[in-house]
């Protein structure tokens, strides 16, 4: 089959579920779509858009008491296919980080603050049976944190509060190539540091794209980075993927309404302030979704119809699909 | 008629800012009693204070013996039985309850007034000020509290409850005065304090228009609590038989049970109401105090 | 000369060194500092407290001297002011110099009711038992809390955590002594299974490293035990289960499972070891608060602690020896909580820098 060689992992009608006291709240609602091999796939969308609960899903680590609900997650490794929504909960902790692993949006927190970074490496390492010998090991330590350029002893026998934000940042990355992945899920890597350090971070994150062949899915909200950065990228919006294909045609064509108010919606250092257009109206509740499009309260565009039912998401030919009723007439060239 | 515009304009004013008065007034009763927990214990303290106010008047308590009707068993008559001179147990308990009200208010005020104005100044004013303080709550950290407060109640006479609850006070403001000053330290670092202290405010006005009313849901909770603590160390005040003014009160009756029942078991159990009735009423400042924290600090409920 | 320029820059260096020293453990100066502050301060507070009390003790003193020795009234006045350590005539500098000194020759107080008593020999025979029905009571109730604490923060809508809330809510509303009197009335008065009093049989066992004598001060501190644990373990399951929760929301507990660690793993090396730091500062608190209510407790079970002593020779107005026992609590307490400050830093790598 041909999905298997380009495709790294393959989502396909997705749905994943928050079964609360009272309701069930429905995070992720149908998504298909499929992360390139070798590629940097990008989601973007506004907070509580669901992109970090959906790249969660690959790895099980959705926030509790999350379930998927629906659909099937594939994964297409050098060691065959998994079905990652019925693995075992025993195989799922093996194929996390050994297949997948992740640099969180905190670095600063998302190390064990008692344990010095070679402990955590060591115990990962030791969670894989790894059986390494201390030199073996020490030596892979070097080599990865030499590769994000870090002082690999000073680092190793560091506690996470010691290590500045950047620091820390390279560090996960570091961390997260220890088992050789074949996927990494970056969850809004740079959030949390200066501009200087971000550029230098997407810059080291590249290489290891370019140079290991390690396919990556990127979860942000600056569309900025994604134009810089990724190959692909979806576009989700309460929940749901309103659009997706590669980076040049979504951004330069600005087919969905959606995907054109989000780039209007981005300041630009060289243009006008006045031409930034913020998106009007609030990000949907998840509770009380409208009927029909859910954008449509916000959209330009809505007509009679989005209000009453849901568009189908329409595949467009250059393996770029939307939802929207009006998929591609917003297509004038005027995106150039 | 000039005049009677503005009584009339004047009347609607005062309509006005009563029903809006009203309005905020039902808000925060909606809010407050929204919990479950809050209800429940508030509605058991309520029900304290009634029987401590209207009981002794359905209920007189009549402190004179009866040899012949001692340890009789509860009967309708006597609910709770009597004791070995024959007087109602009952009645001494409900005749307590006001006593024992007393010292747990008034000992509540006096820690809450001392620990957050310490708190406050210590923790607003910084530098020496602070030190002293701090030194000054740490002797009172680390001097066991109990023996402190069978000391002072031999040293001094008790024979009220407000001396009393001096006593409870002196000693028990101080873990109340090291948490507010964490808090005043956290809060001057906010944005609207540095706001404040650039357009030159007076410190009074800081301190009792913006600090005061940030502790302020903590300090009601804390105020909970000084209750659940002066009922514990006034109890036990009167357990070792120390500040006896009043020998209705819930400790009094304990003690009195307690060293009677060394010579005739029987009187064992005319402890046990008391014992029960401090059991209920901290069960329900502990509610009380929970329901309050659940609703006055949210992020609380998310965990 | 050449003496000087070397010893010079050897002072220089070694003035340096110390500095370098005192900077380096500025954190343990520090936390002894105010150790040794409180304890002064403590000293001081309580010298006032024993200066409120009314009536002359000198007096009475001298009096039950001169009845006993048939000597002088002032004779007996000079002797009783020497032994207690104390002369109402010095104005109260002088005073408490000589309080001063009396506790820096280790005297802490002599007993004006009973000849040759004083705090030293009370502590000497009384603190042992208090010691050791206080930290069984704190190590049990410590682990049985973190145990339950840690076990129902991960199961949050389970049937153990509502069990273990409204344990907390009972055992946190009943002040520890009514748990004691409680317990005495049951198990003492009522059921005659255990003792309502002393620390073990005097009669049937001799005191020593030997199987009855150690069954029989077991069987007697069961009830003291039983009563303290009671009340201190929801305390420990309230601030463990407390932790836990927070502790779970953080990020790196995500991170780790994400990085494929073992349920086990998290648990022990994420959860509980996070967790229990701010727990080892509540540690001191606790047990300042059990040397405190010992004081109570011991009377209730007639237990001869020196809490009993405590309010036993508060009653009968042996002031000098209470407050000798009291600094001695004191000081107790401020050592154990600097023990615990002095430790803190080994565990946790964040204070350890700072």
């Amino acid at each position: 089959m041909q999905t298997n060689r380009d495709n790294i992992a393959v989502f396909s009608h997705v749905s994943i579920d928050y079964p609360l006291k009272k309701y069930t709240l429905r995070a992720v609602t149908d998504i298909t779509f499929e992360l390139k091999r070798g590629a940097i796939t990008a989601l973007v969308g506004e907070s509580g858009s669901g992109k970090t609960t959906l790249a969660s899903s690959l790895i099980r680590c959705i926030s509790e008491p999350g379930r998927v609900a629906e659909g099937e997650i594939t994964f297409y490794g050098k060691d065959g296919e998994e079905r990652l929504d019925l693995l075992p909960d025993p195989k799922m902790r093996a194929f996390r980080w050994s297949k997948v692993s992740m640099v969180f949006q905190a670095a600063q927190s998302a190390l064990n603050p008692v344990l010095t970074v070679r402990e955590q490496f060591t115990e990962t390492l030791e969670a894989h049976g790894e059986k390494l010998s201390k030199e073996e090991r020490e030596a892979k330590f070097s080599d990865l944190l030499g590769y994000v350029k870090l002082d690999a002893e000073r680092v190793l026998a560091s506690y996470p509060h010691e290590l500045s934000g950047g620091m820390k940042q390279r560090v996960m990355i570091a961390f997260a190539l220890l088992l050789d992945p074949e996927l990494i899920i970056l969850d809004e890597p740079t959030t949390a540091l200066d501009v200087i350090t971000q550029n230098y971070i997407f810059t080291l994150l590249k290489q290891i794209n370019r140079e290991k062949g390690i396919s990556m899915l990127l979860m942000t909200h600056d569309i900025s980075v994604v134009a810089k950065f990724a190959d692909y990228v979806g576009v989700m919006y309460g929940g749901r993927l309103m659009e997706y294909g590669d980076v040049r045609t979504v951004f330069h064509r600005r087919r969905h309404p959606y995907t054109a108010g989000l780039i209007g919606a981005t300041p630009s250092i060289i243009g006008d302030i006045s031409e930034m257009k913020p998106i009007e109206g609030s990000p949907p509740d998840l509770l009380h979704l409208p009927k029909g499009c859910i954008f449509a309260p916000r959209c330009p565009r809505c007509s009679d119809v989005c209000l009453t039912e849901e568009p189908p998401m329409r595949e467009y030919g250059d393996g770029s699909k939307g939802k929207c009723y009006f998929f591609g007439e917003a297509d004038d060239g005027k995106g150039n | 008629m000039n005049r009677t515009t503005t009584i009339r304009s004047g009347a609607a004013a005062a309509g006005r800012f009563f029903r809006e008065l009203g309005c905020s007034l039902a808000r925060g009763c909606r809010k407050f009693f929204s919990n479950t927990k809050t209800i429940v214990g508030f509605s058991i303290i309520v029900f304290f204070i009634l029987v401590a106010v209207f009981g002794p008047l359905i209920f007189p308590y009549d402190p004179s013996t009866d040899m012949a009707n001692a340890y009789l068993m509860p009967s309708w008559e006597h609910p709770f039985g009597t004791d070995w001179l024959g007087r109602d147990v009952f009645r001494q308990v409900i005749a307590g309850t006001g006593s024992v009200l007393e010292v747990a208010f008034y000992s509540a005020v006096f820690t809450v007034v001392i620990g957050t104005v310490l708190g406050i100044v210590s923790g607003y004013l910084g530098g020496w000020v602070d030190k002293v303080i701090m030194a000054v709550t740490n002797i009172f950290l680390s001097i066991p509290s109990f023996p402190i407060y069978l000391l002072l109640a031999a040293i001094v006479t008790i024979n009220t409850p407000v001396s009393l609850a001096v006593i409870i006070s002196i000693w028990s403001w101080a873990g109340l005065c090291r948490a507010v000053r964490v808090q005043i330290m956290s809060l001057k670092e906010r944005d609207f304090i540095q706001i404040c202290t650039v357009m030159h405010m007076s410190k009074a006005h800081i301190i009792f228009k913006e600090l005061l009313p940030n502790v302020f849901s903590y300090v009601a909770i804390n105020f909970v609590m000084a209750m659940r603590n002066a009922i514990m160390a006034s109890v036990g005040i009167m357990l070792v038989g120390l500040a006896a003014y009043d020998p209705t009160n819930w400790g009094a009756i304990i003690n009195a049970a307690r060293t009677k029942g060394l010579m005739n078991v029987k009187n064992i159990y005319i402890l046990l109401y008391p014992l029960v009735c401090i059991i209920i009423f901290q069960i329900s400042t502990l509610l009380l105090a929970n329901g309050l924290d659940e609703t006055l600090n949210p992020r609380l409920k998310v965990m | 000369m050449q003496a000087t320029t070397a010893a010079r820059p050897r002072g220089k260096r070694f003035l340096a060194a110390l500095g370098a020293f005192f900077q380096k453990y500025s954190y343990f100066f520090a936390k002894i500092g105010i150790s040794v502050l409180t304890l002064a301060l403590s000293v001081i507070a309580l010298f006032f407290l024993l200066r409120m009390i009314p009536g002359d003790i000198v007096e009475l003193y001298a009096l039950k001297l001169q009845n006993q020795q048939g000597i002088t009234f002032d004779r007996a006045y000079e002797l009783a002011a020497q032994l207690l350590n104390y002369d109402p005539n010095e104005n109260v500098f002088q005073a408490f110099v000589r309080y001063i000194g009396g506790l820096f020759r280790g005297e802490l107080g002599t007993s004006y009711l009973e000849t040759g008593v004083s705090a030293n020999s009370l502590i000497a025979t009384r603190l042992p038992w208090t010691l050791f029905i206080s930290s069984v009571s704190l190590f049990l109730s410590f682990f049985i809390g973190i145990a339950v604490g840690g076990y129902v923060a991960q199961k949050r809508n389970g049937v153990a955590n509502k069990v273990a809330s409204g344990f907390i809510a009972v055992s946190g509303s009943v002040p520890d002594y009514l748990v004691a009197l409680l317990l005495v009335i049951v198990f003492a008065y009522q059921l005659k299974w255990f003792p309502a009093q002393n620390n073990y049989d005097a009669f049937s066992v001799t005191p020593g490293f030997n199987l009855p004598f150690i069954g029989s001060v077991l069987y007697y501190a069961f009830l003291p035990i039983l009563s303290y644990t009671i009340v201190q373990t929801g305390n420990w399951i309230l601030h463990m289960r407390g932790s836990c929760i927070g502790v779970l929301g953080e990020d790196y507990i995500l991170a780790a499972r994400a990085r494929g660690l073992s349920e086990r793993t998290i648990r022990t090396k994420y959860m509980k070891k996070n967790a229990l730091l701010p727990l080892i500062t509540q540690f001191g608190v606790s047990f300042g608060a059990l040397f405190g209510g010992a004081t109570l407790m011991e009377s209730i079970f007639n237990y001869p602690g020196i809490g009993l002593e405590i309010s036993n020779r508060i009653i009968s107005k042996d002031y000098m020896v209470v407050q000798g026992l009291i600094f001695f609590s004191a000081a107790m307490v401020i050592l154990v909580n600097l023990v615990v400050d002095l430790i803190y830093p080994l565990v946790d790598p964040r204070v350890r820098k700072g």
